[in-house]
């Protein structure tokens, strides 16, 4: 999301080509189906009609690949731009970015931040000038937000990245 | 959205984002501004049936069928099911908006989403319903049809009007019903542009630069 300015732009330029050459594609067989339902209208059992008909499917199958070949490109560059940032010490920005997708208040990043550095909620409290059961509340606010069961998962979901490999089958 | 996440390296991780994405993907933001540029020049500057009207007009439906293949087969935040038609839930958002206390969503706010669902639906009224006028004519038909009469070949005419368009009352009803969708086209047009400038007040957010060229970071 953050780093990376010569790949990641190199990717999208690579993209914003890639969607460029789709839509020239689907404009020709946008075109060339009309022109097909054109012919159709005058002899549709003609050896030509069917050789078109099947260079149509052909070029519709075309754009259905494409599609799904760019969603893959988009999809692999922003696993990649992820794991670059994670590779580079960002973790901090990508903890950050992270906030900010789950939509944390300013109050709530503060808080989920003390508590991914390991702070237990007596220390937080304490460290924020506030009540307990606020920081506990903001908490809960910010695992449900974040969709982690709770503060191991909280921790792991960031630590998950740099670990990189699955977690092996039991033997 | 809840789930944990325990996918392995490198698949991706569906699901993370709930704020919406800081620059929509390159199909989404060709799409929407090709289709804006063209029915506008269709709309305001092109004479209707002329050569690049027509021209125009296919472009905005290869541009639809794009964007709608794009819908089943894009990446998550451009998918249908990233933003379902849900007037409830869209009437929801208006009502939280105006207390000040909207949530994000991953994708387009379910308004927006509405709006979506809106232009594209006009807009295939308005292609097919131009497309009944031409008579399904291709703009390089246009433009041989218009080349021969222009050289005095008086024939093409015939083929023109002979098929539906012209004076039959299906002809008439497709230029009837293609004047009332462009004119809600604009009006859509109008509503969205109101729309996204409330809503990046009221949020906060700057919601144009996504559909443009991203954010400028530090």
């Amino acid at each position: 999301m953050i780093s990376g300015p010569d790949i990641q732009s190199a990717g999208r330029r690579q993209t914003v080509a890639l969607s460029v050459f789709l839509l020239v594609q689907t404009l020709g067989t946008v075109f060339f189906v009309g022109d097909v339902i054109g012919d159709l209208r005058e002899d549709p059992t003609s050896v030509h009609f069917i050789f078109e008909a099947m260079v149509t499917a052909a070029l519709v199958l075309g754009i259905l690949f494409g599609s799904f070949a760019l969603r893959r490109t988009i999809e692999l560059l922003r696993a990649q731009e992820q794991a670059l940032d994670v590779a580079r010490g960002a973790l901090g920005a990508v903890i950050d970015a992270q906030f900010q997708a789950w939509a944390l208040t300013p109050a709530e990043r503060d808080v989920a931040f003390l508590a991914l550095k390991g702070l237990d909620v007596a220390e937080i409290a304490e460290m924020r000038s506030a009540a307990q059961g606020t920081v506990r509340a903001q908490l809960t606010r910010i695992y449900a937000k974040a969709g982690v069961s709770g503060r191991a998962q909280f921790a792991a979901f960031f630590v998950e990245d740099l670990l990189g490999e699955g977690v092996p089958a039991p033997a | 959205m809840t789930a944990p996440r325990i996918d392995l390296p490198g698949a991706q991780s569906a699901g993370r984002r709930i704020a919406p994405p800081t620059l929509w993907d390159p199909v989404v933001r060709l799409t929407h501004w090709g289709i804006a540029a063209s029915v506008l020049l269709n709309a305001l500057v092109t004479g209707g049936g002329s050569l690049i009207h027509v021209s125009l007009g296919w472009l905005v439906m290869a541009l639809l069928l794009m964007r709608l293949v794009w819908g089943a087969l894009g990446p998550s935040e451009a998918r249908f099911s990233a933003f379902p038609p849900n007037p409830l839930s869209a009437l929801r958002h208006l009502r939280d908006m105006m207390r000040g206390s909207q949530r994000d969503y991953p994708s387009h706010n379910p308004a927006g989403a509405i709006m979506a669902y809106a232009f594209w639906a006009t807009l295939a009224v308005v292609t097919l319903t131009g497309l009944v006028m031409t008579g399904g004519a291709t703009p390089m038909q246009v433009a041989s049809d218009k080349a021969a009469v222009a050289s005095g070949d008086w024939s093409a005419l015939i083929r023109e009007g002979g098929d539906d368009a012209g004076e039959s009352p299906l002809g008439e009803a497709a230029e009837e019903v293609h004047e009332v969708a462009a004119n809600l086209l604009l009006l859509l047009a109008a509503l969205h542009v109101a729309g996204v400038f409330v809503e990046s007040r009221a949020m906060r957010r700057n919601l144009v630069a996504p559909m443009l060229l991203g954010e400028r970071r530090k």
